[in-house]
């Protein structure tokens, strides 16, 4: 049984924010719930208020903007896996979307719950960082963009401010001519790690790439300097660069021992995960 | 955030209009009661199960307008102004769904606990995509969890759905 509590439901981002304002730790944003109501019947969270986001028409809709696409926050991993445009432009995020946990979840979870949430072992985090995705953040103070990348901090952490939440999610489509691809390593439903990679190559010769790595530490991170080893050279010496690259890889991704793998295999796993994204994204990327 | 210590004495509740399996209810419901015992307990529809309560195990699948959710993890309000499918549901006039039909036929339940679940989760698979292949199905059905290991007789009950004659369903073993 849930505790009770009381359901707002503000219409727009800065009704939303002002509740927040108003009722500082007595309140929680709730979106799906997919998430927070499991934490609420675990007894780790009680609100007294939780603030439905749903009814804010600014958090919904897949839009083309500016050559690229803005995805509100409460739309659900379920109908951006299925979205059109997603599929063709954004593969990478299409795949990542249709591995989230098992159809129910996928069904009632939104994208800006999880990035909100912030959980290390997630899926959509990585290849929006490959994305160079965007974030804007509202408030009654109005709304701020910044990089995903500079949102998330860390495990269960993120630059969400009091006050403010999530409102949309900026990804501009990747040049023509790269090939990408995920690698899921799963046991369980959550993702044990997870690799994304998007390249263009030039014959034998990886010509252009970047590379994010999820699951392993704390948050998803980019690896700007791997990309820089890498690029210019052949599929195999690529290979070897990332097979030598460990101590690099440790440094960046900060590996923590958890229920889903220790340290040390994660990281063992993060190489070979990066092997094979890069080999299949050269090759013209997934689909195939 | 701060643990609040005092539980928030109100009980707010909201009216809400739902149709289950075909008949409108209109009521008030406490904004934290969760669909599963809305169903359970308000309406005494038992077919929809509790097992893991965390949207894990697939026991409580319903669907909310065709699409499957977790009955225990999701607030019965939401449902308002729209449309829950139980396993009490499917069946039409007396005539049992074609799913539920080959799960007989093909032996697809043990214990049976997590029946409902996976025929309402095989509903809405094959409302979206009449003729999965093997990896299509055991992707889709891999949030319902069977301690029974029925899975290669639940493959068979959809592959008889979708009339793959024993020779197809073959050809769609392989496939894995
Ligand atoms: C069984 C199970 C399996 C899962 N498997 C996976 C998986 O494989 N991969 C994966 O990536 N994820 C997985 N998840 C996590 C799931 O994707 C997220 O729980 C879901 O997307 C959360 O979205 P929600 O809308 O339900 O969030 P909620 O539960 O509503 O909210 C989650 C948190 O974010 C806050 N929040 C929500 N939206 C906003 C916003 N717009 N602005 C500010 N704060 C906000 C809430 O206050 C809360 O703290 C799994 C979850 C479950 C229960
Ligand atoms: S009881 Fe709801 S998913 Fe297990
Ligand atoms: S038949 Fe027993 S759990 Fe599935």
């Amino acid at each position: 049984m849930l505790k009770p509590f009381r359901l707002l439901r503000p219409g727009t981002v800065a009704e939303a924010g002002e509740e927040l304002e108003r009722h500082d730790d007595a309140a929680a944003i709730y979106a799906g719930g997919a998430e927070l109501l499991l934490l609420m019947r675990q007894g780790l969270l009680q609100p007294e208020y939780l603030i439905d986001i749903k009814h804010i028409p600014e958090l919904h809709g897949i839009r083309r903007e500016n050559g690229g696409i803005s995805i509100g926050a409460a739309v659900t991993h379920w109908d951006l896996e299925r979205d059109g445009e997603i599929r063709k432009h954004y593969p990478l995020l299409a795949e990542a979307e249709s591995h989230v946990g098992n159809i129910r979840v996928r069904n009632q979870g939104t994208l800006g719950g999880n990035l909100c949430f912030a959980d290390p072992h997630a899926d959509p985090a990585t290849p929006l960082l490959v994305l160079d995705a965007e974030v804007e953040l509202g408030s009654t103070r109005g709304s701020r963009v910044m990089p995903l990348d500079d949102f998330l901090l860390g495990m269960y952490e993120t630059a969400l401010e009091p006050g403010e939440i999530l409102a949309r999610v900026r990804v501009e489509p990747l040049p023509p001519g790269w090939g990408v691809a995920y690698q899921r390593i799963e046991r369980f439903f959550r993702p044990t790690l997870n690799a994304a990679v998007a390249a263009r190559s030039g014959g034998n010769v990886v010509n252009e790439v970047r590379m994010a790595v999820g699951c392993v530490g704390p948050r998803a991170v980019r690896l700007p300097d791997l990309e820089g080893r890498i690029r210019g050279l052949t599929v195999e010496d690529a290979v070897e660069a990332i097979r030598g690259a460990r101590e690099l890889l440790e440094e960046v991704l900060m590996p923590v021992d958890d229920l889903l793998g220790s340290a040390a295999y994660k990281l063992d796993i993060t190489v070979v995960a990066l092997e094979r994204a890069l080999r299949t994204s050269m090759m013209g990327g997934m689909g195939d | 955030m701060t643990e609040t210590l005092e539980p928030v004495a109100t009980v707010q509740t909201l009216p809400v209009s739902i149709s289950v399996n075909g008949q409108e209810w209109s009521g008030e419901v406490p904004v934290e009661e969760v669909l599963l015992d809305f169903l359970r307990l308000r309406l005494g529809l038992t077919g929809s199960k509790r097992s893991c309560n965390s949207e894990v195990c697939g026991a409580c699948t319903v669907l909310v307008d065709g699409r499957p959710v977790s009955a225990c993890n999701y607030l019965a309000f939401e449902a308002g102004g729209r449309a829950v499918t139980t396993v009490e549901g499917l069946a039409v006039d007396g005539r049992l769904d074609p799913i539920q039909e080959a799960f007989v036929d093909q032996v697809a339940a043990q214990c049976g606990f997590c029946t409902s679940g996976q025929l309402m989760a095989t509903r809405a698979l094959l409302d979206e995509n009449p003729t999965p292949t093997y990896d299509q199905m055991a992707e889709w059905l891999s949030g319902n969890i069977c301690r029974c290991g029925t899975y290669p007789a639940i493959a068979r009950a959809i592959a008889q759905v979708t009339r793959a004659t024993t020779a197809e369903h073959e050809s769609i073993h392989e496939e894995a």
